[in-house]
């Protein structure tokens, strides 16, 4: 008999929660939540209480696997791997590195995704390495970068505890990071002014000080219309405008123009509404700004990123306890996958792969020649494998036959493809179209880090062994890159990369396994002794002056029409995680949100003669799905709204891929649709 | 036990001669929800608890009701400090016999469920629709509660509980009050964990003081029955459900 409690980190949303996994003689039995955790506080949401539940499940993947006659057999390591290095090679020798791409994953750790960019660039020669933080904060990367200097939340989780002002956008809090939401409803309960602009009603909207709600894809137009409000009544921060800043007239000629008027008229926002919202975020002297995806995954979404930093500087709220603009990021370690480097134009820690310091340095480390030029994002990659250029994908964790935009189209490009390779934990729906299949380990079954969305680097401790023959996927990168021919595979623990990840990032610098055991440690953490940064940009900006961008409004690619007369808007519940692989296998996640559905606002239903809980099929230009209407008030009348865990009713086989064109995100948000009794 | 590990307190079952580590008396973990989940999977030996007095009594309930053996239960017990009293409301914060601590008196009152019961019943419920629309349907209040065990929950019947929504409505609360108001000791848990920080001890307590001035019962009695498991006449039912 064998009963431990496993301290680890939570491997849902990016909050890091740390829990405790209840293990009986190599079984999960249950969660414990861990009561002295800083961020949690001992407390979970139910995705958290039940994250024990999918590990085990008898789905998970066993064996490598390799496909032959159209079928996935099952084959030994030694054959998988062989097979990988054969077509890697040939496909590397017949149409160079870059016809070959690797997908990083936000669910694998620092490490992990440290290892997998060192692969594509190190061993096949090829920047081409990219994940899923394309497809939700490549905007806020891009767009924060160029603001402010870095592309992360400025200030920690606990500090919405004493917010006065909270202004949330584009963030279903309560249900996307629940314990993030329960910090808001915290500050709620001290008095603090909850303002939420979403074309939903959310848990949080419902029970917030103000409910503003604008039609999807007008947001720039709130948010310059908020800043003129703020500049006419004498609002701004003209100190730190002054001091911090550079580039404000340029902002304030822009934002002349969206007068209240205009702005409703385009938004849908009561004037009234909006100047109440204006004075009460600019006022309030501990006001922070949380948004998530309502802001990213636009056709515009680095403008719309570099919009909030606008409306966050010129009142100043930024640098300070219990301020700042704080993207909250969706996935467990999808801020760690950034910082480490799975991204095609940055090395670990936002070093440009075209800077020639930067690639010299990572030469010298790793004792390779590497390319200067920056390599195609995950978005791009498809397109090039529509094209025919891209000729094969290695695929870490990721289900991108669910998560990515207008499935219909990348079903082809990823069919197109001469050889893929997916490492995962289930038979996802990408993995029924791989050449070969690796079995993973997943979070509870090995050591590593998440960075949580706050900038925290939090520990995961291996609880169970992985199952059959599934191996970690640092295991199988270390694997992959050695049988390349490459150096720098040799690492027998996670801790000894973090070591040599560290010592080529300066945010990492400090950061080592034996520190993080004991203590909450957020980058910058430059040194051994250093107690890493709460609060970003306190004395300046990272690039030194903050830069306003005048941003204007544009309206989304596709906009509703005579024969697609709806707005699709999409997102996530409570229950359910992303393309559903964990969740729909955790029994008590799966019995409270069983079965995809639309959202669609009752004089809209009543028009078409829809009711409640029929079924109906929803169509855009790209495709079409059939799913039960679910007729509400809690979205805007000619919106709709679709979740995009249902592999059964996809809502992406729907979603427009237009990109925008710095960060190449998909316009997940908005695109035309129509609504018909099924 | 509780003890330190990596910075943390963590809850820890340890074998015979195995290093206990450095204990930890300070940090209320509800040791009993956890002997629970990890009872099946130590099929013989006696096992030893910290308990409080409010775990003794979340025994209490369990063992009467056959969820576990008594007799493999050695119980070791440890009395609350002063802080840890007023934090919990705490009314009766002494075990039967104290092995760690100091005995306290317990906390004079729940100001809380002094304030709610002035009030006038709408403006009560007012008081608490407005707690429960905080909710977001976690489940920590079950799974927490060391004497919440039916093995299939009436919370996730959809009869009683629509799925999905949230916050869930005042059925979800009201029910599982109910369904407590014989078992519940009183412990907290269910408050401590609540992320939304809805005073459930308090909901419990004022709940508590019905059972006790309609029924004259107080859960946490091992050889105290139930009024919910007997006839009319008061005689203990022959065929008792475990779950009730």
């Amino acid at each position: 008999m064998s009963v431990k409690h496993v301290l680890t980190t939570c491997p849902y949303c990016g909050t890091g929660c740390n829990f405790f996994l209840q293990v009986a003689d190599g079984r999960l039995v249950g969660v414990v939540p861990c009561k002295t955790d800083e961020i949690s506080l001992g407390r979970l949401c139910i995705k958290g209480y039940n994250a024990h539940a999918f590990v085990q499940h008898p789905d998970r993947l066993k064996h490598p696997m390799i496909r032959e006659g159209g079928q996935l057999k099952q084959v030994t390591w030694e054959q998988a791997m062989d097979r990988i290095v054969k077509e890697v090679t040939r496909i590397r020798e017949k149409f160079g590195p870059d016809s070959i791409a690797v997908l990083a994953s936000a669910k694998c750790t620092n490490e992990e995704n440290y290892l997998i960019q060192k692969l594509a660039r190190a061993a096949l020669g090829t920047n081409n390495v990219d994940h899923c933080a394309r497809l939700c904060h490549a905007s806020t990367v891009s767009g924060l970068l160029y603001s402010f200097g870095s592309g992360a939340m400025t200030n920690t989780i606990p500090e919405f505890d004493n917010a006065e002002c909270i202004l949330i956008t584009g963030s279903n809090t309560l249900e996307a990071h629940p314990m993030i939401g329960a910090r808001m409803l915290r500050a709620l309960d001290k008095g603090a002014k909850i303002i939420v602009v979403d074309p939903r009603e959310t848990p949080l909207s419902r029970i917030s000080h103000l409910s503003l709600h604008q039609r999807p894809g007008t947001d720039i137009s709130w948010i310059n219309g908020m800043i003129k409000i703020i500049i006419d009544e004498g609002l701004v921060n003209e100190e730190f405008v002054k001091q911090r800043t550079t580039a404000f007239d340029e902002l304030k000629e822009v934002v002349k123009d969206y007068t209240a008027e205009k702005v409703e008229a385009t938004t849908g926002i009561p004037r009234e509404k909006l100047v109440e919202a204006a004075r009460l975020y600019a006022k309030t002297e501990k006001a922070m700004i949380a948004y998530a995806m309502g802001i990213t995954q636009h056709s515009n979404g680095t403008n719309l990123v570099k919009a909030m930093a606008n409306l966050a500087m010129v009142t100043g709220h930024i640098g300070k306890e219990s301020t700042g603009l704080n993207p909250l990021r969706g996935q467990c370690n999808v801020q760690g996958a950034c910082d480490a480097g799975g991204l095609p134009n940055l090395f670990p820690g936002y070093q440009r792969v075209d800077d020639p310091e930067s690639k010299a340095k990572f030469e010298k480390a790793w004792g390779v020649q590497l390319p200067g030029n920056p390599g195609l994002t995950l978005t791009c990659a498809m397109k090039e494998a529509t094209a025919g250029k891209l000729k094969a994908m290695i695929i870490f964790g990721e289900n991108v036959m669910i998560s990515d935009p207008d499935l219909g189209h990348l079903e082809e490009a990823i069919e197109g493809l001469e050889f893929l390779v997916v490492a995962d934990i289930f038979p996802s729906e990408t993995v029924q179209k791989a050449h070969v299949v690796l079995p993973a380990g997943c979070y509870a079954e090995k050591d590593g880090t998440f960075t949580s969305t706050d900038r925290a680097i939090r520990l995961l401790r291996k609880a169970v062994d992985p199952p059959g023959e599934a191996r970690a996927d640092w295991v199988i990168a270390c694997d992959l890159g050695k049988r390349l021919g490459s150096p720098g595979f040799d690492f027998s623990s996670p801790a000894e990369v973090m070591a040599e990840m560290a010592s080529l990032t300066p945010q990492y610098a400090g950061i080592d396994f034996d520190r993080i055991d004991k203590q909450v440690l957020r980058w910058p953490c430059p040194t051994k002794e250093h107690q890493g940064t709460r609060i970003l940009h306190t004395q300046k900006f990272t690039k030194g002056l903050g830069v306003f961008a005048p941003v204007q409004h544009a309206p989304p690619m596709e906009e509703p029409s005579e024969e697609y007369p709806f707005i699709l808007t999409t997102g996530r519940n409570l229950f359910q995680y992303h393309t559903g692989t964990m969740t729909r296998r955790s029994p008590k996640l799966e019995r409270e949100a069983p079965e995809p559905y639309v959202e669609i606002n009752s004089s809209d239903a009543k028009r078409l003669g829809i009711n409640d809980g029929e079924r109906v099929a929803v169509s855009s230009k790209r495709g079409s799905i059939t799913l039960k209407a679910r007729v509400t008030d809690r979205i805007i009348l000619g919106s709709i709204f679709i979740p995009f865990h249902y592999a059964e009713a996809a809502a992406n086989r729907l979603t427009n891929a237009a990109l925008d064109p710095i960060a190449t995100i998909p316009e997940l948000k908005v695109c035309a649709a129509k609504v018909a009794k099924a | 036990m509780m003890r330190e590990e990596h910075g943390n307190v963590a809850p820890a079952l340890i074998s015979k001669g195995e290093d206990v580590g450095e204990v930890r008396v300070d940090i209320p973990y509800q040791l009993i929800t956890i002997l629970e989940t990890i009872y099946s999977w130590v099929p013989k030996g006696k096992i030893a608890v910290i308990t409080r007095r409010c775990d003794e009594k979340a025994l209490a309930e369990l063992t009467k009701r056959n969820y576990i053996d008594e007799k493999r239960i050695v119980k070791i017990g440890l009395a609350c400090s002063k802080e840890q009293i007023a934090k919990c409301r705490c009314s009766d914060p002494v075990p039967s016999m104290v092995d760690i601590g100091e005995p306290n008196e317990p906390a004079p009152k729940d100001d809380l469920s002094e304030r709610l019961a002035k009030l006038s019943p709408e403006e009560r419920l007012k008081f608490w629709v407005k707690q429960f629309r905080k909710c977001n349907k976690c489940f920590a209040c079950t799974h927490n509660c060391p004497v919440c065990f039916c093995d299939d929950c009436v919370l996730e019947e959809r009869t009683f509980v629509p799925e999905q929504s949230i916050p869930p409505g005042l059925s979800f609360h009201m029910i599982r009050s109910y369904h407590m108001i014989d078992k519940c000791i009183e412990c907290g848990e269910c408050e401590r964990s609540c992320p939304a920080e809805i005073p459930l001890l308090t909901l419990r307590k004022m709940l508590a003081m019905d059972m006790k001035e309609v029924y004259g019962y107080v859960p946490g009695d091992p050889k105290a029955v139930s009024p919910l498991n007997t006839t009319l006449e008061g005689e203990t039912l022959e065929d008792e459900c475990d779950e009730c």
